[in-house]
C-alpha cells in the first residue's frame, strides 16, 4: 500500500514529457494512475520517476471525422461516455468505456492507460483489435503509426519504447453495411473479465468480412482468423456463426486460475465470440 | 425466565420488560449517525499518541518452513527505525504461551505472538517493525533479512488427519485439534428401519469471510511508568483477548485497559487480533513508546482470520415414504488453519442447532477438526452453525429432489411445528418460540411464487435460459452457554455468560449508560436508549450511551464483547436491569422530597411527580441534588443504599452442559430466517442473475424494526456474496490465492438484488425484552442459492454440493449429465 | 537519480473551501496526505488496490479514489471530503436521507457513499435505482447489503421511498 521512494515531474508540454521520458530507463508516464498507482503499491516495477502527462492538453483531445474517431491517450473513460461526438460516431467505443469497472475509476482511466499497461484483462484491446484502430506514437524523433495488431506485444509490454509515448488512438468508423460487437463474461458485474470477444462484421449477401478479436484467451488480444476465414463468405445465420465459432480450439491457450479452467475460457471463448458476432450483425442491419 | 441479579444489584426481577413500547419497538432515529455522517467516528486509525510509532509486520511467504535466521541488523540501521522485534525476542518476554482452548494433544500447542522456529501459513508475522513513520516501517520490513527451510505443506482439510500428513506442531504430534463424537437418538436403528436411505458422497462449505471494510488496528502503549498496556484496538471480544494475552503478557487483567470507541465492521473477525495485539505490547515495551498499527487489506486476507471451511462426508439420512426424515448420520471435517485462534470451539458451537429448522431425532455426528497450513479461522458471521445449517439445508433439498417430493412440502412436514414450543432438540437444546411455517409462507408470498412458477413453466427448455426457485431456512442461535466449551475441553473453567451495563443519574441529573459491548454498526447506543428511556420515562434523546468499550469503566464480565448475536439480550437485558435498579432509587429518592409513598411516583419526561397530582414534580436534577451535593435530606439509613450509580449484570439462566453426553441448552434465543430466490441461469455460459429475493425474519420482539431490517439486509449480501462471488483458495503449495479486493470479489450494490423483508414477530418466553439476538442471519443465502440452482437443474443429473457456485461451477452443473460426472448421491429404496 | 524529477514537492491544496500549503514526498499518496498531514481523519483507507472507495472524494468536481493519486497530483486542486457536507453542524439533504432511511451501520464506508452520492445527484437529479447501484459500484459496503443505501439516495432526490420496492413478481434485479 504504501510506494516505494519514487520522483515525480509534471512536464509542460509532450516535448518535456518525451524528454523526461527518455532521460532514464526507470521513468514511466502517469496518466490516470489507475492501474500503475497499484503496481507501484505492491512495489513489482522498478520506476524511479514518474513522469505526468494527465493534465497534457495535447494528449487530451476528442476529433471526430469522415473518417473515425481520434482519441487522445489522456482522454478518460467517463469523457469518452459523455462525448456526444464518440457515441455519434462510434457508440460502441462509448459502450465498453461506460462499463469500466466504477465511477470513479472512470473519472480519472485513460484510454492509452488501458492499452498501455497492457493487462490481459482490459476492455480496450480487443475492442481496438477488431475495429481496426491504429496507435499514434511519438518520440523525440518523430511520429509513427502502429496498427493494433502489433501493439500489445506481451503482458504489460506494447510497442512504446523507452522515450516514448502514445498519443492518441485512430478509430476508423464503419459504414451501414457493417457492425460492431463487444461481449464480456465477467466474475460480477461490470468487472474482472473471464473472457472477451469483440467482433467488426460487414454484410453484402452474407458476411463479406469479418473481425474477431478475443480477451483473456492470452497475454495479449488475440485476433482469431480461424473464425474470421470460417464466417467470411458465409451466410450471416446464428447456425453459421455457432459452427464458426467452434473453430476456436486448442489453438488459444487460456490460463487456469479460480475463475476457470483453460477448458472452460475455451468454451466460454466460442460462445462470447458467438454473441459479438451476432452483436455486430444486428448492428449491420441482418441476422435472424 | 431470568434469573434474580446478583448481590450487589438490589434491584427486584426484570418482568418481561413490561414498561418497553413508548420508544422501543419504533425505528428511532439513530444517535450515531451524528458523528458517522459527518467523518467525525472515532476509528482505530484515526487515533495517535503521543511519541507513536509505526508498526508494520514482516510476514512468511511461504505455507510451511523452518526459520532458519532472523537478521535485522540492515534494518534497524536505516534511518528512522526505532527498533525491530523478532520471534525468539518475542518469547524471552513472554510468560507462557498462548492460552490453548483444546484440550491434550492440541492444546499442548505453543503459540508466541511472533512465529519462532517454524512458520506455519503464508502471512505468518514472524517479526516486526516500528518506525517514525509508516513508510520508513514499510521500507524496513523489506529489509529483515530472513533465512528458511520449506517443508511440505498441507491444505487439504481431510489429509491433514492422516497419519502421514506433514505436521504442523511437533509438540502435539499429528494435526487433529479435536475430535469427537455427536450421538443423538439411534441413527442405526432409524437406518435399518427407514423406507429410504439417500447417501450423499461430500458436501463443501467454502473458506470466505465477512471483511469488515476497516481491517485490524490497534495502538499499544505499555507505559514504562506505570506498567499499564493501554490498547485502543477494533478488538470486539476484548476480555476474551484480556483473558488470553494477559497471562501470556504477564499483565494483569487491572492493568490492560482495552478501549474502542468505533468498529468498521468486524462480523467476528475482529476476534481475532489478539496475537497481532500482544506482539505490539511487547514492541511498544521494547522500544519505550506506544506502537501504532493500521492493517493492510492484503494483510488482512492474508492473516486476519477466515471462516471455517468444513467437509461433509458420507451423508446418511433415513427417509420414511411419507416425507418424514429421521435424522442423518455424517462425519465432518473442520479446518482451523495453522493456529487455533477461538477454536476448536466450533466443534461444538454448530451443536447449538444440532437438527436445524427440523424434527429430525436421531443425528449422528463424527466431527474431527484439523490443523493445515492455511490462516487460522476466526468465528466468521453465522460461526459454525452456518456450515451445519447449510449441510442440513441440502439434505433436505435432496432428498425432495431424489424421492420427487415438493421442497415446500418436505420443509413443512418436517419443520419444528408452532405448537411445539419450547421444543427440546435431541441435545437438550430449547428452542424458545418461532412459527417456521408461516415464515416459509411469508417468504414465499413475497417473491410471490406462483407468479415465477408460472414463468418457468412457460419458458420450457430450449431459450439458452433456466429459471430456477430456492428456499432456505436457517436457524440464529443467540447468546451462548460457555458451559459448551467444556463438551471440548472438560478441564475449562467456562460456563453460562452475561453482560454488564451501568446506568446512572449524573450531577445535574442527566442520564447516562454505558455497556460493556463493543459495538460495529449494531446501533447499541440507540437501542440501548430506547429501552432505557422507557424505564425512566424520558425521550430516547435524553439517555446518553457511551459511545464504545472502556475496560477502565469497569463496566465488564469475561464475555463481554460484541458477537454471537447477543446484543438484544444480553446487552439490552443488562441495560434494562441497570434502568430498573436506578428507576428504584429515583422513585425512593422522589418519595422522599415530595414526601409521599413509593407506589404513587411516576416518572415522565425527566421528573418525578406524585400520581393525580402533576405539579407536586420533582425534576431529576433535583433527585441527583440530593445524593451528590445535598446529602443530608437522605435519611442516613438509606445514604449508604443510594447511590444513582447502578450496576447490573444480567445472566441467563444457564446450567453447566452434560460432558459425557454431550447435551445441553447450549443457547438461550432461537431466531429465524427463511429466505426464497428466483435466479435465472445462462446455460452457455453458467452465469446467474437473482430476479427475486426475499427474507422472512423472526427474531422476537423487535427493538427498532429499520435496525433488525438492515441486519437481515447485510446478512443477506455476505451470504449472496460467499455463494457465488467470495472465496478463499490455496494453491497446493498452501499459496493464497485471493489476497486484495480484485482477486476476492466483495458483492457490489451492482451484483446485489433489491431483496424484500418481511417478519413475524414470535416472543421469546426466555429474555427480559421478548427479544432474541440476531444479526449473523444463520447464512440462509447459502442454501436459497444452491437450492435455486438444484431447482434449475430438475432435469440433469447434478447434485449441487458445495457453497461456492461461480459460473464455470454452474456450467459444470449444467453438463455434468452428459459428461457422465458422478452424482454423488445415491438413494436406495427400502420398502 | 535524474535531474529531471525530485523526490520532494511542494504544494497547493484547497480542501472544502480551505487552502493548505505543504511539502511532500512524491510517494505519499493523497490519502494518507489528507488523513495523516492535514488530520482530516473523515475519508477512510479499507483496502489497497483502489477497490472498495471508502476513499472516494471529489477532486476537481469529479468523483476519484484519493488512495489513487498521489499527494502531488493534487497540487492546485479543489477537493469535497465529508467534512464540507454539513453546515454549521446541520447535515445536508444527502446525510439527512442516509439518517432517515437508515443508510449507515459501521459507517465506515458512509463518507466515501456519501461523496459519490452527492456527485451522482449533481449531475443527475433524479436517478433510477440502476443508475443508483451503477453509481455506488465502486464502493463497498459489508453492513447494508445497499439496501437501504439505495433507498437512502432515492430519498435525497426527492423520491418517495416507503412503497420501494415493489414486492412481487415485478420487483428484482434491474
Amino acid at each position: 500500500m504504501l510506494l516505494e521512494s519514487i520522483e515525480y515531474t509534471r512536464p509542460a508540454d509532450i516535448k518535456e514529457a518525451l524528454t523526461a521520458l527518455g532521460s532514464s530507463e526507470g521513468a514511466a508516464p502517469l496518466a490516470g494512475g489507475q492501474s500503475l498507482v497499484n503496481v507501484l503499491k505492491h512495489r513489482v516495477a522498478s520506476i524511479e520517476l514518474l513522469v505526468d502527462i494527465s493534465r497534457l492538453e495535447e494528449l487530451r483531445s476528442i476529433d471526430v471525422g469522415e473518417d473515425g474517431v481520434e482519441i487522445g491517450a489522456c482522454v478518460t473513460y467517463d469523457e469518452i461516455d459523455r462525448s456526444e461526438a464518440v457515441r455519434g460516431a462510434l457508440p460502441i467505443v462509448s459502450e465498453v468505456a461506460a462499463h469500466i469497472e466504477d465511477q470513479q475509476i472512470r473519472n480519472r482511466g485513460t484510454i492509452g492507460g488501458n492499452c498501455c499497461l497492457s493487462d490481459p484483462t482490459n476492455n480496450f484491446p480487443p475492442l481496438l483489435l477488431a475495429l481496426g484502430a491504429v496507435m499514434n506514437v511519438e518520440s523525440e524523433s518523430g511520429k509513427r503509426e502502429v496498427p493494433a495488431e502489433d501493439f500489445f506485444r506481451g503482458y504489460f509490454m506494447t510497442a512504446v519504447g523507452p522515450g516514448e509515448l502514445l498519443r492518441s488512438i485512430s478509430i476508423p468508423r464503419y459504414g451501414p453495411d457493417s457492425g460492431a460487437g463487444f461481449q464480456s463474461l465477467s466474475v460480477a458485474s461490470d468487472s474482472k473479465a473471464i473472457v472477451r470477444a469483440s467482433a467488426r462484421v460487414t454484410l453484402n449477401d452474407g458476411i463479406s468480412d469479418a473481425r474477431i478479436a478475443l480477451g483473456v484467451v492470452g497475454p495479449v488480444p488475440v485476433r482469431h482468423t480461424g473464425m474470421e476465414d470460417a464466417l467470411r463468405d458465409g451466410p450471416a445465420t446464428a447456425d453459421a456463426v455457432r459452427e464458426a465459432a467452434e473453430s476456436i480450439g486448442e489453438d488459444i491457450e487460456p490460463i487456469s486460475d479460480t475463475h476457470g479452467s483453460a477448458d472452460y475460457r475455451r468454451k466460454m471463448a466460442r460462445v462470447i465470440a458467438r454473441r459479438a458476432v451476432t452483436q455486430a450483425i444486428a448492428e449491420a442491419g441482418g441476422g435472424e | 425466565m431470568s434469573r434474580a441479579p446478583a448481590a450487589e444489584t438490589a434491584a427486584p426481577p426484570v418482568e418481561k420488560g413490561e414498561r418497553l413500547g413508548k420508544a422501543s419497538g419504533k425505528s428511532v432515529r439513530r444517535t450515531e449517525d451524528g458523528r458517522l455522517l459527518k467523518g467525525q467516528g472515532e476509528f482505530t486509525d484515526d487515533i495517535w499518541m503521543h511519541r507513536q510509532g509505526f508498526a508494520h509486520f514482516v510476514r512468511s511467504p511461504h505455507a510451511h518452513a523452518k526459520i532458519l535466521s532472523v537478521d535485522t541488523s540492515r534494518a534497524m540501521s536505516l534511518d528512522g527505525v526505532y527498533t525491530v522485534l523478532t520471534g525468539a525476542e518475542a518469547k524471552e518476554m513472554c510468560e507462557v504461551p498462548f492460552f490453548q482452548i483444546a484440550p491434550p494433544p492440541a492444546g499442548q500447542m505453543e503459540e508466541w505472538p511472533l512465529a519462532v522456529d517454524k512458520v506455519r501459513y503464508h502471512g505468518d508475522a514472524v517479526a516486526v517493525v516500528l518506525a517514525e513513520t509508516r513508510d520508513i516501517a514499510r521500507d524496513a520490513a523489506e529489509l529483515v533479512d530472513l533465512e528458511y527451510e520449506p517443508l511440505p505443506s498441507v491444505v487439504d482439510t481431510v489429509k491433514a488427519a492422516d497419519d502421514d500428513a506433514p505436521i504442523l506442531h511437533e509438540e502435539v504430534g499429528n494435526n487433529v485439534a479435536w475430535h469427537g463424537v455427536f450421538d443423538y437418538g439411534d441413527i442405526d436403528w432409524a437406518l435399518d428401519n427407514a423406507d429410504h436411505v439417500v447417501r450423499i458422497d461430500r458436501l463443501h462449505f467454502h473458506r470466505f469471510s465477512s471483511t469488515p471494510l476497516e481491517c485490524n488496528a490497534a495502538v499499544v502503549n505499555w507505559d514504562p511508568g506505570t506498567g499499564v498496556v493501554q490498547i485502543e484496538s477494533n478488538n470486539q471480544m476484548p476480555m476474551f483477548a484480556s483473558m488470553v494475552i494477559g497471562p501470556t503478557l504477564g499483565v494483569g487483567s487491572n492493568k490492560l485497559q482495552f478501549r474502542s470507541q468505533d468498529i468498521g465492521g468486524a462480523f467476528g473477525i475482529k476476534i481475532g487480533s489478539y496475537p497481532q495485539i500482544a506482539a505490539l505490547a511487547l514492541l511498544s515495551r521494547k522500544a519505550g513508546r506506544p506502537a501504532k498499527w493500521t492493517e493492510y487489506r492484503s494483510e488482512h486476507m492474508l492473516s486476519a482470520g477466515h471462516g471455517n471451511e468444513r467437509t461433509f462426508l458420507d451423508v446418511e439420512v433415513p427417509v420414511l415414504s411419507d416425507g418424514t426424515i429421521l435424522g442423518f448420520k455424517v462425519r465432518a471435517f473442520d479446518d482451523a488453519g495453522a493456529y487455533l485462534h477461538y477454536e476448536p470451539l466450533g466443534a461444538v458451537i454448530w451443536s447449538q442447532v444440532t437438527p436445524g429448522c427440523y424434527k429430525f431425532k436421531h443425528v449422528s455426528v463424527d466431527y474431527t477438526e484439523t490443523l493445515t497450513n492455511k490462516c487460522p479461522t476466526v468465528p466468521n458471521r453465522g460461526y459454525s452453525r452456518l456450515q451445519h445449517l447449510w449441510m442440513i439445508e441440502r439434505i433436505v433439498d435432496v432428498v425432495a429432489t431424489e424421492l420427487g417430493l415438493d421442497p415446500v412440502e418436505t420443509r413443512k412436514k418436517n419443520f419444528v411445528q408452532p405448537d411445539d414450543y419450547p421444543y427440546e432438540t435431541p441435545n437438550g437444546c430449547v428452542y424458545d418460540s418461532g412459527d417456521l411455517p408461516a415464515s416459509l409462507d411469508l417468504a414465499l408470498e413475497l417473491i410471490d411464487v406462483e407468479r415465477w412458477r408460472a414463468k418457468q413453466k412457460e419458458l420450457g427448455t430450449g431459450s439458452g435460459k433456466r429459471i430456477g426457485i430456492g428456499i432456505g431456512s436457517t436457524i440464529d442461535s443467540g447468546t451462548n452457554n460457555f458451559g459448551q466449551a467444556q463438551i471440548i475441553n472438560p478441564e475449562l473453567p467456562f460456563s453460562g455468560n452475561g453482560e454488564a451495563a451501568y446506568a446512572k443519574l449524573d450531577l445535574y441529573g442527566e442520564v447516562n449508560v454505558d455497556l460493556g459491548t463493543t459495538p460495529q454498526g449494531q446501533s447499541h447506543e440507540t437501542t440501548a436508549a430506547q429501552v432505557v428511556a422507557d424505564v425512566l420515562g424520558v425521550d430516547h434523546s435524553a439517555v446518553n450511551v457511551t459511545a464504545g468499550f472502556d475496560q477502565r469503566h469497569n463496566t465488564y464480565v469475561g464475555f463481554s464483547g460484541t458477537y454471537a448475536s447477543q446484543f438484544a439480550v444480553t446487552g439490552l437485558g443488562a441495560a434494562l436491569g441497570a434502568a430498573e435498579m436506578l428507576r428504584k432509587e429515583i422513585v425512593t429518592l422522589a418519595a422522599i422530597a415530595l414526601e409521599s409513598s413509593e407506589e404513587e411516583i411516576e416518572l415522565e419526561g425527566g421528573e418525578c411527580y406524585v400520581r393525580d397530582e402533576r405539579e407536586r414534580a420533582i425534576p431529576f436534577i433535583g433527585i441527583a441534588n440530593m445524593v451528590y451535593s445535598n446529602n443530608t435530606v437522605i435519611p442516613p439509613d438509606l445514604r449508604e443504599r443510594i447511590g444513582l450509580n447502578c450496576r447490573y449484570v444480567y445472566t441467563p439462566l444457564f446450567e453447566a452442559p452434560d460432558k459425557e453426553r454431550k447435551t445441553g441448552n447450549l443457547t438461550l434465543t432461537y431466531a429465524t430466517q427463511i429466505h426464497a430466490a428466483v435466479v435465472e441461469i445462462d446455460e452457455d455460459t453458467g452465469r446467474l442473475e437473482i430476479l427475486d429475493y426475499a427474507a422472512a425474519d423472526d427474531c422476537g420482539r423487535v427493538i427498532n424494526p429499520q435496525i433488525v431490517q438492515g441486519q437481515v439486509h447485510g446478512a443477506t449480501a455476505l451470504g449472496l456474496g460467499a455463494s457465488l462471488y467470495e472465496a478463499f483458495e490455496y494453491d497446493a503449495d498452501g499459496q493464497l490465492l485471493q489476497s486484495s479486493f480484485y482477486d476476492y470479489h466483495a458483492l457490489t450494490a451492482l451484483d446485489m438484488p433489491m431483496m424484500k423483508y418481511g417478519d413475524i414477530e414470535s416472543p421469546s418466553p426466555f429474555t427480559p425484552t421478548g427479544a432474541k439476538g440476531m444479526g449473523e442471519g444463520g447464512g440462509a443465502p447459502l442454501s436459497t442459492i444452491c437450492s435455486a440452482i438444484q431447482d434449475a437443474l430438475s432435469d440433469s443429473d447434478s447434485v449441487v454440493a458445495d457453497t461456492h457456485n461461480p459460473w464455470w461451477r454452474i456450467h459444470e452443473l449444467l453438463s455434468s449429465g452428459a459428461a457422465n460426472v458422478p452424482r454423488g448421491v445415491q438413494t436406495e429404496a427400502r420398502t | 537519480m535524474s535531474e529531471v524529477g525530485d523526490k520532494i514537492h511542494p504544494i497547493s491544496v484547497t480542501i472544502n473551501g480551505e487552502t493548505y500549503e505543504r511539502t511532500v514526498e512524491a510517494r505519499q499518496l493523497l490519502v494518507h496526505f489528507i488523513r495523516d498531514a492535514l488530520g482530516l481523519k473523515g475519508t477512510h483507507i479499507g483496502c489497497d488496490t483502489g477497490n472498495c472507495g471508502a476513499c472516494s472524494i471529489i477532486f476537481n468536481g469529479k468523483l476519484v479514489k484519493c488512495c489513487m493519486l498521489l499527494a502531488v497530483q493534487a497540487d492546485g486542486a479543489e477537493i469535497e471530503t465529508v467534512e464540507g457536507l454539513a453546515s454549521d453542524g446541520a447535515l445536508d439533504p444527502v446525510q439527512e436521507a442516509f439518517h432517515e432511511h437508515h443508510g449507515l451501520q459501521c459507517g465506515y464506508c458512509t463518507p466515501g457513499l456519501l461523496m459519490g452520492a452527492t456527485y451522482l445527484l449533481r449531475d443527475n437529479p433524479k436517478p433510477s435505482e440502476g443508475e443508483i447501484r451503477r453509481a455506488v459500484r465502486g464502493n463497498i459496503c459489508r453492513c447494508t447489503g445497499y439496501v437501504n443505501v439505495v433507498r437512502s439516495v432515492r430519498a435525497a432526490a426527492g423520491e418517495d421511498v416507503a412503497e420501494f420496492p415493489a414486492t412481487g413478481a415485478e420487483g428484482g434485479s434491474p
